[in-house]
């Protein structure tokens, strides 16, 4: 008989130390773009034709980046004349809905013990396999007083990803009213918050957003662990919000 | 008035009930066939009340047969208990019967029903208060005849025929059986009054003892349904009209059980532990396999039916239990026992009589008794779906209800065979004791497939969608039997000394007088042999919180192993009411409280998303119940019957078929191995029949020599 | 016509196909070689498309690939049914060229290895609207029981960047039921079901405790990826071919290049060859890890899962080090890789591998002892040899039915030809087998990684000029979950005119149904997590 008792002991403790101290270990997010200052005036021109979905914007004299958009393609980090600037790092949840108070209500009911219930809305795989990684020893959403559980009645939490494919928007729809208020919807990845590379198409909404009330978007294409776990918190008001879109950064000349 | 005069009313209404509805107009025949019923039903009540409860005395000597001896007819208190439970049934029952008959107006002659129904009551009647061999056989045989014709009332149908032959033919073979017991046991007599029986049956030798005992056993074991005879009551029950099954399981069952106690425990009581032993044995097997095959049928009255034979084997594993500690010499235990038995089959006859009436009102409501075509009719039919439900708590055995307090009380004598002394009976009780626990748990889980898919759930077809309320009369009877499940669930103390009293005769102790200790009693029946530490620390266990107010404070089972440290075992179904009373209120309280700030949003089940839940995509009783065949699959043998057509290629199947048939266990090995070795016998004597005359002159003539040679030799 | 006996395999060498076919079947079909694409086009016409592919299936041995319907200007068709044998044989592309006024075209589906057919031919009729005579199940396929009959969303003149919004307005969907038996019911699961499931759904036909039938229903994830590829550019189309299966991500967007190059004749340096094949194996090492995860947390086996998990954790942790994302997206172009890796990466990436492998193996060594574990899969979800041939089942749940096909063997790419691989086949089919197949395909990718790292040669990672021009090509290749099939055409601009994926989930779960059958309820999660398929990658 295999002694699984001793072998898990044996691997020891593995929980990242987020989200007490940042979590820096090697491989736990790519990184994405963020908003840059470029010399050349027609590097704007030509990050922003790079980009295939039309994440990038010019802005004062650089770029700025629509994370909500933005699918780690890499192409503009990679662009033979002036690139775009890479951040590190995985707080990207970001709010979209206005109701700050209503979140606070949220975090003050169930701020320690939430019910998460995730839906595939035509997702391509890599969200699911992310969120999936968030119940594995390193990240260990247990800690922080979140569960998932399979049925949407007894759900606080909402987290959807895909770009809501025709044939789910009502399995998504009967989902959401499934859920007994107060609730909260995560829309997690590229594709929930604006469509991703399949873009609002025949076949696909274009966002979650389209059919239910989203209240925290956590971009990325896919958002690793930490990030989705950055953004169960920030449902919560455990953590601060990051923004959605990456300005680009102002010129350091002059007055502030 | 006396005892006599109130039975004789009640002939009169009987003869009432037969003759009056020929020379009424056909409207009123059913309201008639109520009101005499149950007139008839409240004089026996009050009678059996008179008898077993204030101790009055009935005795009739009527008239001399031949030089045989004289009829009479006389009660004790067993039959007064019997008699009580037939009338207890018999009301609630002939109130259905106004509302229920009506379906029959038009194709049947309802006239003639009143008249079995009624000759069918009277003859229960008789058979009770029979005083001596003849009577009890005569009555004994109208009543067979008077069930028989009533469950094949609708005779033109061929499995009724069928149904009533198989019952008739069983029935009649068990009377031959009791009819030779009576027989062997009055010719070592000379009289055949009970009383002389009585007297005579110590001097009985062993083996006419025996012989007593195996053949009063098994024909009385005939009419009450025990294993192996028990195939016509899964037959009977579903092609009776719906009363006579109730009254079929609810009464003349019992009389079996009735039989069983008087010959075996009062005219001729059995020596030995042996024939208890093989009355327990019966009982519990009745038990298991009544009831295993009651979860896997989908048809309601079949399920009752196989539940009937699982609740009789029940009784009888009592009444063994009584029979094997009255033989050892520990009388009080036999009587807890008895009482045990008496009580369940008390209980029984409420709750099964409840739930056949509720199938009827089900019937009525939507036109089908299949459990997979029923769901959701909770909503059409309130309150049967309510009172149902209390039936189906107390043939569970759940607390506070009735079936939960004889089940305790059996399984308690089962467990007070750590008195005896041999081993070999005590691994018998034991295991025993643990068929009747698998008999409780598979029992929940029959009548939770019963609740939970007939009447929960989704409707499965358009007639339970729009199931309708049954009749303010079958409601009435439907709450009268469900208020007496409650009543003897809470008030088993009172209950029970009222048993007793049919005990004493049999097991010769009191088991009340002798076991409840003084804070139990009402009275100042003090027992003065419970040692003094016992008591005070029985008091310490707050045994007399509330004894002021609360009626009937509990249940006290004693195991007086040691004097030092005798076991106790309570418990108090009335407590337990109020208990759960009270929690019950203080839920709806918190509820009330906690969600006067919220809203509270009703929607339909969660389906997964899909866009429309369809009953066909709900769980089905047989569904529910399939597990337990596939456990049970050896016992069971299930063949399986298969097949699957496909169109165009093999990948593109368009149906397939699946059926299970199951053959009875006890049909398999008791009942056609026989039959087949008489076929076979019958193959081989058939060659005799050669069709030439000249054999037939042979045989003749061997015959003849035959007859020559033996006569001979005799001389 | 008479049959030809069955021809062993000496005989069907490439170039003597062409003969082969020409006698056999002399004036009714047009057999040519196609040296580039390694293929032999068989033309023909619509009244021999069945005896002739049944002579390819059940006499030649042949497998089917995939079905390709193009819409040919002005109103015709131009149908393609690629088959393939081995390294010996080419491919065999059947083609069938119509004219608009032939709207139906004889199926397929009811020959030897019909289950192979079926679905292609639903999934055309649901798009195209192209009907297929004698197929018994047609309709309600991939466009679901709203959408309205007679539009076709792959046909030319269909927009696909607009929302179609005409809708049935209460679409009747009746469970398709078809075992009777009493107290027979069909037990729903999904959409919407489990902790973390794709979105598809299941009917289980049922009595009670055994499942009769099992009725899936795909495609609620559909995105038309096949439809908005058409008119990208092809660096625009590559995104969409990485990123419709996103833990298959690298794989089919191997394919998808390997097309583009083989199309514009492009050939990328030896040392991209190498490092497609490292990272190819690394994503398999990932996924298969990934599958073990599913199959210890089905069977509620904690520690197992939590262990697995670890491994997957890292491997992905170890993909995004080297190529900066843990799916390994962006990492192929046409032409070769967009990113390289250093000397100390390739230690690095040596070094982890060789001590994934070792976790991997004690993990395998305490599953073998855990009686509890192997009991829910042993002899559970059995597939036999037969009926995963006869349904051209594909990838590590084909090798558990004793089928050792493998396209890094058969027709080997990247740098698989100079690679030492050998095919782990078990023959019981069941879950344990499964897995098995599982754990030697990890244990085996590990020691590619590092035998391809150990001989890097130095050198460009990508070809210089990258010039698209105007073709078609056919591209398979082994992704984790099985054989995946491309097929591209490009116009003169670069730009993509027909896109055609045919993933191996697509092809494995129509033979999902005959694992699940005649087991019980209990052990359905267990057979669904030892399939291991991706939702995703099946509805594109």
């Amino acid at each position: 008989m295999a002694n699984w008792v001793l072998k898990g002991l044996r691997t020891g403790v593995k929980s990242s130390a987020y989200p007490n101290r940042p979590d820096d270990a090697p491989g736990v997010s790519p990184g994405r773009p963020m908003g840059t200052r470029l010399k050349s005036p027609t590097a704007a021109d030509e990050l922003v034709a790079r980009c295939p979905t039309q994440a990038i914007a010019r802005e004062n004299g650089g770029i700025a980046i629509d994370q909500g958009r933005c699918i780690h393609c890499s192409r503009c980090r990679r662009h033979v004349g002036e690139a775009a600037a890479w951040e590190p790092g995985y707080e990207w949840a970001a709010q979209t809905s206005d109701a700050a108070t209503a979140l606070r209500k949220l975090a003050g009911m169930f701020g320690r013990s939430l019910h998460v219930r995730f839906v595939d809305a035509g997702a391509c795989g890599a969200c699911m396999s992310e969120a999936r990684q968030i119940n594995n020893p390193y990240y260990n959403m247990h800690r922080l007083g979140f569960f998932i559980t399979p049925s949407p009645r007894s759900a606080d939490i909402l987290l959807v990803a895909g770009p809501v494919s025709d044939a789910m928007r009502l399995p998504l729809r009967k989902t959401y009213d499934a859920m007994p208020t107060p609730k909260r919807v995560v829309a997690v990845g590229a594709c929930a918050a604006s469509g991703g590379v399949f873009g609002p198409s025949f076949a696909a909404l274009g966002g979650a957003a389209e059919i239910i009330p989203v209240d925290v978007v956590v971009p990325g294409c896919p958002p690793p662990p930490l990030a989705i776990l950055h953004g169960l918190l920030v449902a919560v008001e455990r953590k601060p919000p990051s923004a959605l879109v990456s300005a680009a950064p102002r010129p350091t000349t002059g007055s502030a | 008035m006396s005892t006599t005069q109130f039975l004789l009313a009640f002939f009169i209404l009987c003869a009432a009930g037969a003759i009056l509805p020929f020379l009424t107009p056909q409207r009123w025949l059913t309201i008639l066939l109520a009101a005499i019923g149950s007139l008839a039903a409240l004089v026996v009540l009050v009678v059996s009340a008179m008898l077993l409860a204030f101790g009055a005395e009935f005795h009739v000597t009527l008239w001399p047969v031949l030089t045989l001896g004289t009829l009479t007819l006389e009660t004790d208190p067993l039959s007064a208990f019997f008699l009580f439970v037939t009338a207890l049934v018999f009301l609630p029952v002939s109130i259905f019967s106004g509302t229920y008959l009506t379906k029959y107006l038009t194709h049947h002659d309802v006239r003639y029903f009143s008249l079995l129904y009624h000759a069918l009551f009277a003859s229960i009647v008789l058979v009770l208060i029979a005083g001596d061999v003849i009577s009890f056989l005569v009555a004994w045989e109208l009543m067979s005849i008077a069930s028989y014709l009533l469950v094949n009332y609708e005779f033109e149908r061929a499995e009724s025929s069928r149904a009533g032959y198989v019952m008739l033919a069983m029935s009649e073979g068990g009377t031959i059986a009791v009819a030779i017991a009576f027989i062997m046991i009055a010719g070592a007599t000379g009289g055949f009054g009970f009383s002389e029986l009585r007297s005579v049956a110590p001097t009985v030798t062993d083996a006419l003892r025996w012989a007593i005992f195996l053949l009063s056993f098994f024909g009385f074991a005939v009419k009450a349904g025990l294993i192996p005879f028990n195939s016509w009551l899964p037959l009977a029950h579903p092609v009776a009209p719906t009363n006579v099954s109730a009254l079929l399981s609810a009464v003349i069952v019992n009389l079996g059980i009735y039989g069983i106690v008087r010959v075996n425990l009062d005219l001729a009581p059995t020596t030995g532990a042996a024939p208890g032993l093989i009355v327990l044995v019966i009982g519990s097997l009745s038990a298991l396999i009544g009831i295993l095959y009651a979860t896997i049928q989908g048809e309601m009255k079949r399920l009752l039916a196989h539940s009937t034979i699982e609740n009789m084997g029940i009784v009888a594993a009592g009444i063994g239990a009584a029979m094997v500690f009255v033989a050892s010499g520990h009388q009080v235990v036999g009587a807890i026992a008895l009482i045990a038995a008496l009580y369940h089959l008390a209980n029984h006859s409420v709750y099964k009589a409840l739930l056949f009436i509720g199938t009827g009102a089900v019937e009525a409501g939507t036109g089908t008794r299949d459990l997979d075509r029923l769901g959701g009719i909770i909503h059409g039919m309130p309150w049967t779906s309510a009172f149902f439900l209390i039936g189906v708590l107390s043939i569970a055995a759940l607390p506070p209800f009735n079936g939960f307090v004889s089940e305790w009380l059996t399984l308690q004598t089962m467990l007070r065979s750590a008195v005896l002394s041999s081993t070999v009976i005590k691994t018998i009780f034991a295991i025993c004791g643990a068929l009747l626990a698998l008999t409780a748990g598979l029992a929940i889980t029959c009548f939770v497939k019963v609740f939970a898919m007939g009447f929960l759930g989704m409707s499965r077809s358009q007639a339970a969608a729009e199931a309708r309320e049954a009749h303010v009369g079958t409601r009435t009877s439907l709450a009268l039997l469900a208020v007496l499940c409650v009543l003897l669930g809470v008030l088993p103390t009172y209950v029970i000394p009222v048993i007793d009293r049919a005990v004493v005769p049999l097991a010769h102790e009191s088991a009340t007088a002798a076991l409840v200790p003084p804070f139990f009693t009402a009275n100042a029946q003090q027992p003065e042999n419970l040692p003094a530490p016992f008591l005070s620390e029985f008091h310490d266990l707050g045994a007399q919180v509330g004894r002021e107010f609360l009626p009937g404070r509990g249940l006290v089972v004693l195991h007086r192993g040691e004097e030092r440290n005798p076991v106790v075992f309570a418990m108090s179904t009335s407590y337990m009411l109020v208990a759960l009373a009270g929690i019950l209120v203080l839920i709806f309280v918190a509820f009330r409280l906690l969600t006067r700030y919220r809203g509270l949003a009703r929607a339909a089940a969660w389906d997964g998303g899909l866009r429309h839940l369809s009953p066909g995509l709900t769980y089905t009783a047989t569904g529910f119940s399939n597990p337990v065949r596939v456990i049970f699959a050896a016992l069971l043998h299930p063949a399986a019957d298969e097949g699957s057509t496909e169109a165009v290629a093999v990948h593109f199947r368009t149906a397939i078929r699946r059926e299970y048939t199951e053959v009875h266990i006890i049909d398999r090995f008791v009942v056609q191995p026989p039959i087949t070795i008489l076929r076979n016998l019958a193959e081989v004597a058939r060659r005799m029949h050669v069709g030439h005359v000249n054999a037939y002159a042979a045989y003749v003539l061997l015959a003849l020599l035959l007859v020559l040679i033996v006569g001979v030799g005799l001389l | 016509m008479a049959m030809l006996d069955r021809i062993d395999d000496d005989a069907a060498g490439a170039a003597s196909f062409p003969e082969l076919c020409r006698s056999r079947w002399r004036g009714e079909v047009v057999a040519t070689l196609d040296e580039a694409q390694r293929a032999c086009r068989v033309e023909c016409g619509p009244a021999h498309l069945r005896d002739l592919c049944q002579w390819l299936t059940r006499d030649l041995d042949f497998a089917f690939a995939t079905l390709v319907v193009e819409q040919t200007p002005p109103t015709g068709w131009s149908l393609l049914y690629a088959f393939y044998k081995d390294a010996k044989s080419p491919w065999v592309h059947v083609e069938l060229k119509l004219d608009a006024a032939v709207s139906a075209v004889p199926s397929i589906a009811d020959l030897f290895h019909g289950p192979s057919f079926d679905w292609h031919e639903r999934e055309v009729e649901d798009l195209f609207g192209l009907h297929f005579e004698g197929h018994p199940r047609l309709g309600e396929f991939i466009l679901h029981e709203d959408w309205p009959e007679g539009v076709n969303p792959m046909r030319r003149d269909f927009d696909a960047r607009k929302r179609f919004e005409p809708r049935a307005m209460e679409p009747k969907w009746e469970p398709p039921t078809i075992v009777t038996a009493p107290g027979a019911f069909a037990m729903p699961i999904g959409p919407v079901f489990s902790d973390f499931a794709e979105s598809a759904h299941f009917l289980l036909e049922s009595v009670g405790e055994d499942v009769i039938r099992t009725i899936p229903r795909f495609f609620y994830k559909y995105r038309g990826v096949e439809k908005i590829a058409e008119g990208q550019p092809a660096d625009r189309a590559l995104l969409l071919a990485e990123r419709f299966s996103g833990i298959a991500a690298f794989a089919h967007g191997l394919a998808f290049c390997q097309a583009v190059e083989a199309i514009c004749g492009i050939k990328p340096p030896p040392r991209a060859q190498a490092l497609r094949t490292v990272f190819a194996e690394l994503e398999r090492l990932r996924s298969h890890a990934a599958a073990i995860t599913g199959i210890c947390n089905s069977t509620a086996l904690a520690v197992a899962t939590s262990q697995a998990a670890l491994i997957e954790e890292s491997l992905l942790r170890l993909s995004c080090e080297i190529t900066g994302h843990r799916y390994l997206f962006g990492s192929v172009v046409p032409g070769g890789m967009a990113c390289d890796l250093s000397a100390m990466d390739c230690r690095h990436l040596t070094d982890a591998v060789f001590g994934i492998a070792q976790e991997l193996r004690s993990l395998l060594q305490m599953l073998r002892y855990s009686s509890s574990f192997l009991d829910r899969l042993e002899e559970v979800g059995i597939v036999t040899e037969d009926k995963a041939r006869s349904y051209g089942l594909v990838g590590p749940i084909a090798r558990a039915s004793g089928v050792a096909r493998d396209i890094r063997k058969l027709f080997p790419y990247a740098a698989y030809g100079s690679v030492d691989l050998s095919v782990p086949v078990e023959q019981e089919g069941d879950g344990y087998a499964r897995l098995r197949v599982l754990f030697a395909e990890a244990e085996q990718s590990a020691a590619i990684i590092g035998g391809v790292l150990s001989s890097l040669t130095e050198g460009a990672v990508r070809a210089d000029h990258v010039r698209l021009r105007a073709g078609a090509a056919l591209m398979a290749v082994e992704a984790p979950l099985g054989a995946a099939f491309h097929w591209l055409r490009l116009d003169d601009d670069g730009k993509v005119i027909r896109y055609r994926v045919t993933p191996p989930s697509f092809t494995n779960w129509h033979g999902f149904h005959l694992a699940a059958e005649n087991f019980a309820f209990q052990d359905f999660p267990i057979i669904l997590a030892s399939f291991g398929l991706s939702n995703a990658e099946c509805d594109r």
